[in-house]
């Protein structure tokens, strides 16, 4: 008997779900071209000014202010069940948050560093451009913690999670290049920022530069 | 005799639309409620009720359930809420941090990468090129730099504040936050003239 109108009530929620004509239900996109909306005129007829509930209704209830669509729906157990506690481990608890401030805390001396002396050995840039590094790399993975949950996207939570790891070691790899074979991050942004500066003087000599022979004093 | 039928088929219709509107009334008599001999003799008593019913195995249900959940009302999202600084500039933080280490991604992998595609991202040609460009579009680059890296500095120190477990009512987020504000907008302003 209750096996029988279980069957029944779920034959009832297939239609439902299957029908794509209801109105005021939150369908996909695509099946809003196809559901007939009222005009207007008649919806102001039907709805009096005054009635809050006929205006927040549709707001409630369509997919009209929908940012991101329902992800798929993913049903663990019963509700009976628990939710389940995820296993204690204090590397992904309080150890990943103290040595993410850690880290956050030590990126301040290294970034004021080069504005304060104008340069800084290739030790310091090292240490500031992989410290930036590994702070990018944890802050990208709190953004795939937050934005890909595990229980509803599990494959693309590990591709991504798989790709930031490849894509940090990459980068990593380019950046010890760069420090080996360049002059350095900070070096490298202070050229840049101050490329093509004195353009304006180009071509019109400053007198004070001048020796007494008429040659530039400080020619290298 | 004429008048007897008429009356007596009135009678008729009466009771027939009564019993319609109202079959209670009619079917609830103390007797109706016995079973009818005959029926329960011939083992006619028990009411079968004819419904087609379909097997569902337990993940078919599953997808049932799943199809039928993807209809219910989204809740409303972001737009709903009140512009404040104080959720702004949470927003803003994650924006700039993804944008600035997003740049540092791309210039290390495609520095990595340069030789094999023949590109020229050493420091020497990158100023080069960067110094011929118009001094508009280096101003547009040279902020689009600048502020998210001040703000991000900036807040950043505003986060690690709260970290200590300080600075956080609500006024004092909120003007913590516009300080932020002007402060990393006049530091972009010097970085890019200066």
């Amino acid at each position: 008997m209750a096996a029988a109108s279980r069957a029944s009530l779920l034959r009832q929620t297939q239609f439902l779900a299957s029908s794509p004509t209801r109105l005021f239900s939150s369908t996909t996109q695509p099946l809003r071209l196809l559901r007939t909306t009222p005009s207007i005129s008649s919806r102001l007829l039907l709805a009096p000014k005054w009635s809050a509930v006929s205006r927040a209704a549709p707001f409630s209830t369509t997919s009209q202010r929908n940012l991101l669509p329902p992800g798929p729906q993913v049903i663990e157990g019963t509700v009976n069940d628990p939710a389940a506690v995820p296993k204690v481990d204090p590397l992904h608890g309080s150890y990943h948050w103290t040595f993410e401030r850690l880290l956050s805390v030590g990126l301040i001396p290294l970034t004021i560093a080069p504005f304060a002396a104008g340069s800084v050995n290739p030790a310091l840039d090292a240490a500031l451009i992989f410290s930036l590094i590994v702070h990018s790399h944890m802050g990208f993975q709190s953004m795939i913690t937050d934005y890909i949950p595990r229980h509803k996207f599990p494959t693309m939570r590990k591709a991504f999670s798989w790709l930031l790891n490849v894509a940090t070691v990459v980068v990593a790899i380019g950046f010890y290049e760069f420090e080996t074979n360049d002059v350095g991050v900070t070096e490298a942004i202070k050229r840049i920022w101050h490329a093509g500066e004195n353009d304006a003087t180009i071509g019109k000599t400053d007198l004070s530069s001048l020796g007494h022979d008429g040659k530039l004093k400080n020619l290298k | 005799m004429a008048a007897n039928v008429f009356s007596r088929r009135a009678l008729q219709a009466t009771s027939r639309r009564l019993v319609a509107a109202n079959p209670s009334t009619f079917s609830k008599t103390p007797l109706s409620r016995l079973p009818a001999p005959a029926a329960v003799a011939m083992g006619q008593h028990i009411q079968n009720r004819q419904a087609a019913t379909t097997q569902v195995s337990q993940s078919g249900a599953q997808d049932i359930l799943a199809a039928q959940r993807r209809h219910r009302p989204v809740s409303p999202h972001l737009a709903i809420y009140k512009p404040q600084v104080t959720w702004y500039l949470s927003a803003l933080n994650r924006i700039t941090g993804a944008t600035l280490s997003g740049g540092i991604y791309v210039f290390g992998a495609a520095y990595l990468a340069a030789p094999l595609f023949g590109w020229h991202l050493e420091s020497a040609s990158l100023a080069a090129s960067f110094a011929t460009l118009p001094i508009l579009a280096k101003v547009a680059l040279k902020s689009l730099v600048a502020l998210p890296f001040t703000f991000h500095s900036f807040n950043g120190l505003r986060h690690l504040v709260w970290d200590t477990g300080s600075s956080i009512t609500n006024k004092q987020v909120i003007v913590t936050g516009w300080s932020v504000v002007g402060l990393s907008v006049v530091s972009a302003l010097a970085l890019t003239f200066l």
